[in-house]
């Protein structure tokens, strides 16, 4: 396995980490489902695209472009969704993520369905990394504080939430547009990675895999969505040889997963020098108990 | 002084009336009660006094301030803060976390602030961590701070449901049966802690009950409701001479009268 | 004037198959109150069950029809009991059965791809004639007919199990309130099993004639999307809703196809799922439901 290779899926990787961790907050953090997200890394996609191409901008500020439309469509979206209980937001985000898509392949401007060729190809491995790191950084940030306090106290209990003086529909609506802006991110990143980007690239089944992802890190857990966006995204190309048996076992996986361990791998616990801590000291607790030969 | 004025408050759902015109005060500083059958409509008050119903007619005025359509967001921020029938706790965070959650309010750095762990953002945060260590202690819950909200114990439940209201700093505190499920010794402790907590946070309670030895040992002044409508109003003794009120609660199996 | 009922009897037509999707969906919606995004997944194993049997097999059409709809009926039930009913007795909260549910839907979708039978597009044998019936001026398919008149007759055959057998009594209290019916002597874990099967049976059906008017492919599922539109549209939970939903559906996306441009077609589905969901959540005849303090 070249070194070429692995750099190819960790770029990868890194570009889905990051629509991760927005969805994370969203989903994981606030109790919000969207399977819509795959429409915010396109307009990010195309916004960044822009940039780059008719703005001329050079790469980073372009990225913030990006992930701004994506973050101010996602206003809007939220201004007409966030009202609706819960099935009826997942079906609006799936509408609105599909209604993005279909309208893009109908703009001539930006190539419609045969997409937008000879984009710079500027993403690389550092670029990548440096943003996920800030994207964690950021997002732990604002998870360690009383407004990631309010967020986790809306996804358990919205109504209680309200009486203690949280402002639901604000939060949510936070969440929605930060969740949108790190997906835009992705999408810009993703665009000059391949030099090349098309509406096909940001359909449901993306979405579903961006949820998919975070459930399987474990709701309510940034580690969880780091070593889940790098394990399935990683696992699927190399198992490349399998070709189109690796999305029967992908589905079959994820059917066991929901049925077997929904809370997820971390199950919204994080990896922390404390936790670590922790973890050690009652292993080595236990096992000092075993040797001294005492029981309790 | 009046702090809370229900005027001919109506609330309708669709054909059916829930709350049928009622108009009370509760004094500042008091402890008022609010009794009546099984589906008289008290809930629904505490409801419309917390914004999450809004009424069909009448008003409702805090300190003055007319809330009818307030969200209940604005409404605890006011200083209304309350307690559910159903416990509704965080529950899956933890005892600390639940109180902490709620102390969210008496900072206010943003999300900015607390992206750049800039000064403001310490500084306040050490505030809050404070006054969750604070609330604990007074509602003695410091030995339980790790535990998981679900899995502590029914009364201890309820009293962190209160514990997390009070994190506002409120001036009225709405306590939905908060003697449900308890036996008369957690009854009678919860009685002193009712009492106890509006003396030393300078509240007024306004609290649901069945158990009718809390309500007359607690409360001061009394409202029975019946089918949405206001039977009848005065102190426990009034209340309970009252012919009406002995009517409308015969053969109801909950009242523990002393 | 003849274009015009043209586009409405190619409406009505597609509508109709909408129709028997959709209704699958809002009867596992009106009792579980989740989304079935395998429904899809079924529907499209009925067009290749019916398929095969016709051209491998060499099975006569109504018959081929009828083991279509046992076998799909017979796949809904079998999902459950491994998808969904784990979920069910942990009280799971609805998204992991949407997540489960979507498993299912790229298993099937894939497996097919990934199996012998492969990719490629299938067609049917042509069972009832390509001559159309001439009335007023206007071409109508015959296979258009049949399926109309067989949708039809399912949903009717429906209808009369629903409202008029005491299993149909139990689904429909079921629906009402699943725990109250089985505190009241309903055996909901059969009704469950029931209903699956009837949603499985309809999914059969509806493969079947899809399969017969466009082709057989993996990724039909897909187009279930717009049916899932059309429960939505007509008030999830309500299968009169689904009916009527995915009648206009068929017909508003005909319009937009005929009229403006085919392109549009797919977005106008979706249009129309904002547009409801922002302005009449719970569609034409949904049940409205309240969040108790």
């Amino acid at each position: 396995m070249d070194w070429f290779y692995v750099k190819g899926i960790l770029i990868l990787s890194g570009i889905n980490l990051m629509a991760v961790l927005g969805l994370s907050l969203l989903t994981g953090f606030t109790g919000l489902f969207s399977f819509g997200h795959a429409g915010f890394m396109a307009i990010g996609a195309y916004v960044t695209a822009m940039g780059t191409m008719k703005l001329g901008l050079p790469f980073i500020p372009a990225l913030l472009l990006g992930a701004a439309g994506a973050a101010v469509v996602s206003f809007f979206i939220g201004r007409l969704t966030l009202n609706l209980k819960g099935d009826y937001f997942c079906i609006a985000t799936l509408g609105f993520g599909e209604a993005i898509r279909l309208i893009l392949d109908n703009v001539q401007y930006f190539g419609g369905a045969r997409g937008w060729p000879g984009l710079p190809v500027v993403t690389n491995l550092t670029t990548v990394v440096i943003v996920d790191v800030i994207g964690v950084v950021i997002l732990a940030n604002i998870i360690r504080s009383r407004h990631g306090r309010n967020f986790k106290a809306i996804r358990e209990e919205e109504m209680a939430s309200q009486t203690i003086g949280i402002n639901v529909f604000r939060y949510k609506m936070a969440a929605l547009m930060i969740s949108a802006a790190y997906a835009g991110v992705a999408g810009g990143m993703l665009a000059h990675l391949l030099g090349f980007i098309q509406p096909k690239m940001f359909q449901f089944i993306k979405s579903t895999e961006l949820t998919i992802t975070v459930i399987f890190g474990g709701l309510g857990s940034i580690s969880g969505s780091v070593i889940g966006a790098l394990v399935l995204t990683s696992l699927p190309e190399l198992l490349r040889t399998f070709a189109s048996w690796r999305l029967v076992v992908y589905g079959a996986a994820v059917v066991f997963i929901m049925i077997s361990r929904p809370q997820g791998l971390m199950g919204g616990t994080e990896i922390t020098f404390t936790n670590i801590k922790k973890l050690f000291s009652r292993f080595f607790r236990a096992s000092g108990e075993k040797a001294g030969g005492g029981g309790r | 002084m009046k702090l809370l004025e229900l005027k001919n408050v109506t609330k309708q759902f669709g054909g059916l009336t829930a709350v049928g015109n009622v108009s009370f005060e509760v004094e500042k500083d008091s402890i008022f009660g609010l009794i009546g059958p099984n589906g008289a409509g008290k809930t629904t008050i505490f409801n419309l006094i917390t914004g999450i119903y809004k009424v069909t007619e009448g008003e409702i005025l805090f300190e003055g301030i007319e809330t009818n359509s307030m969200e209940p967001y604005r409404v605890a921020e006011l200083g209304i803060t309350r307690t559910f029938q159903n416990i509704r706790l965080f529950k899956k965070l933890t005892t600390y976390d639940n109180i902490l959650t709620a102390c969210h309010y008496n900072a206010r750095y943003g999300l900015m602030d607390a992206i750049l762990r800039n000064k403001r953002f310490k500084a306040e945060e050490k505030g809050l961590l404070d006054q969750a260590e604070q609330l604990m202690g007074i509602m003695g819950l410091e030995d339980r701070r790790n535990v998981v909200a679900g899995n502590l114990p029914y009364g201890l439940q309820r009293r962190l449901e209160i514990a997390r209201a009070l994190a506002l700093n409120p001036k009225l505190l709405l306590l939905d049966e908060p003697a449900a499920g308890m036996n008369p010794d957690e009854t009678a402790r919860l009685m002193a802690l009712i009492k106890e907590i509006r003396d030393s946070f300078k509240l007024t309670v306004l609290v649901i009950e069945h158990h009718m030895d809390l309500i007359m040992g607690v409360c001061e002044r009394i409202v029975v409701l019946n089918f949405g409508k206001k039977l009848a109003e005065g102190t426990a003794i009034e209340v309970q001479a009252n012919p009406k009120v002995i009517e409308a609660y015969l053969g109801e199996e909950e009242v523990v009268v002393c | 004037m003849s274009v015009f009922l043209q586009q409405l009897i190619n409406g009505l037509s597609i509508g109709s198959v909408y129709a028997l999707m959709a209704v699958g969906y809002s009867l596992v919606y009106s009792i579980m109150n989740f989304s079935n995004f395998a429904h899809g997944g079924v529907i499209m194993i009925g067009s290749y069950i019916g398929f095969f049997a016709m051209t491998a097999f060499e099975i006569p059409f109504a018959t081929a029809f009828c083991i279509a709809a046992l076998g799909t009926g017979l796949l809904a039930v079998i999902i459950e009991r491994i998808a969904y009913s784990p979920l069910r007795r942990r009280n799971a909260p609805f998204l992991y059965f949407i997540i489960s549910a979507m498993g299912v839907s790229i298993f099937l979708e894939n497996i097919i791809i990934a199996s012998p039978i492969g990719p490629t597009f299938r067609t049917y044998p042509k069972v009832f004639g390509t001559t159309p019936f001439i009335v007023g001026g206007v071409n109508i398919g015959r296979l258009d007919v049949m399926m109309f008149v067989i949708s039809a007759v399912s949903l009717m055959l429906l209808i009369f199990i629903i409202e008029k057998t005491r299993t149909g009594m139990g689904i429909r209290a079921s629906a009402y309130n699943l725990k109250a019916s089985a505190l009241m002597g309903v055996n909901t874990d059969r009704i469950i099993l029931i209903v699956f099967g009837l949603g499985g049976i309809l999914a059969g059906i509806a493969g079947v004639l899809f399969g017969m008017k466009y082709t057989v492919y993996p990724q039909i599922g897909n187009i279930t999307l717009k049916s899932f539109i059309a429960a939505v549209f007509g008030g999830l939970g309500s299968l009169p809703g689904a009916v009527i939903g995915s009648i206009l559906l068929g017909i508003i996306e005909t319009f937009t196809s005929g009229y403006l441009s085919s392109q549009f077609r797919d977005l106008i589905a979706f249009v129309l799922l904002i547009l409801i969901l922002v302005l009449r959540p719970r569609g034409l005849m949904g049940k409205i439901t309240e969040d108790k303090a």
